[in-house]
């Protein structure tokens, strides 16, 4: 699975949530493919998404939300998985995307290519609901229950967050977001019902 | 009750912020009770670090809510990152309380470096600042920060200095 066969697959089952993407090739990635309102672009504060979503699932429960990292990101923050074992959003989706390299800067190998691990690691912080996954079907087989599309109280989803550490290999992106950091703000908090003005 | 503690609590309140994101500092210990003491609708949230801390408000402010971030001076370094390149060019407003160190009487020299250098790095990265030494303006300039923040939709800074917020050392 590449990490873009995987964002891709994230963005299918998000449907209507909101997704919050870690600068660098997550970013690229999200918006290659499926540029939509509900996605806030980050174009710096690396390691900050998971953090980001976070404080956006807490202000708004009623919003499903996404965030697509990635290994060496999550890595600058871990103290970020004890902030979210404590708070336990059920609404939060946290997606590493896991290709075990520093792939943004030029593939300098991160501590997941020689075992470290992060679903691991977010267990131990009281994120029970964190599983690793190889392939697109085991990726839609964890995530379906949070589609964003479907919320109802039928919805098996776990009471607590979920984190889901994609294994994936690097995908060479094809296309960024505009770099108007004030347009994508706007348009993502008009989308949810947030507007500045 | 601590009457500075109440200014920061009042002044944080009447700007309209329910959502206070902090890492612990002994004078911010008496701002938390306070919190919990007497606004209950004031929402508390720990942060393992202050650059995190300043994320989780970005989220929350995309949700829709007007964060204050609570952090010691030492932890402005840990910030900057975030500062600069997440709150400043998205024009996403914080407001920033400060518990200073290394200013009058420090005992630690260890506090003195980035005390001293506070107010320097944020006039370098453009965001203003206040800092208060009597009890009797916290809530008026805090109030007033807070609300200038979030009209302009940029961050801002009080800085509780430790004449204030530690009188029988200094």
């Amino acid at each position: 699975m590449t990490r873009f066969d995987a964002t891709r697959t994230i963005v299918e089952i998000a449907g209507d949530a909101a997704i919050v993407s870690s600068l660098g090739h997550p970013t690229y990635d999200l918006f290659a493919a499926g540029d939509r309102e509900r996605n806030f672009y980050t174009w710096g504060s690396m390691g900050l998404a998971s953090s980001i979503g976070l404080g956006l699932a807490i202000a708004r429960p009623d919003v499903r939300v996404f965030v697509v990292d990635g290994d060496g990101s999550l890595l600058m923050n871990l103290g970020s998985l004890a902030t979210i074992g404590l708070l336990r959003p059920a609404n939060l989706v946290l997606v590493v995307m896991d290709n075990e390299e520093y792939a943004t800067t030029g593939g300098q190998k991160t501590p997941t290519a020689t075992g470290a691990d992060l679903a691991a690691a977010a267990q131990a912080m009281r994120i029970e609901s964190a599983v690793t996954v190889r392939t697109e079907d085991e990726l839609l087989g964890v995530a379906w229950p949070f589609q964003g599309r479907d919320r109802g109280a039928e919805s098996p989803a776990p009471p607590g967050p979920l984190m889901i550490v994609a294994k994936v290999t690097e995908s060479a992106p094809t296309a960024k977001p505009p770099l108007d950091y004030i347009a994508i703000k706007q348009r993502f908090m008009a989308a949810i019902g947030n507007a500045e003005c | 009750m601590v009457p500075w503690a109440s200014g920061v609590c009042s002044g944080v309140h009447a700007a309209g912020s329910r959502d206070v994101v902090y890492v612990p500092d002994n004078p911010l210990s008496h701002v938390l009770r306070d919190f919990e003491a007497r606004f209950r609708d004031v929402r508390l949230i720990l942060a393992m670090r202050e650059e995190e801390a300043f994320g989780i408000a970005a989220g929350l402010y995309l949700g829709g809510r007007k964060p204050t971030v609570m952090l010691q001076s030492s932890g402005l370094g840990n910030s900057l990152n975030a500062i600069t390149s997440l709150l400043l060019p998205y024009r996403i407003p914080v407001l920033i309380v400060v518990s200073m160190r290394g200013d009058e009487a420090e005992w630690n020299r260890a506090q003195e470096p980035m005390g001293r250098a506070v107010r320097s790095i944020f006039d370098a990265i453009a965001v203003s600042h206040v800092t208060v030494e009597a009890a009797d303006a916290v809530a008026g300039v805090i109030r007033t920060t807070g609300v200038n923040a979030f009209e302009t939709r940029l961050p801002a800074a009080c800085l509780l200095s430790r004449r204030l917020t530690s009188p029988t050392v200094v």
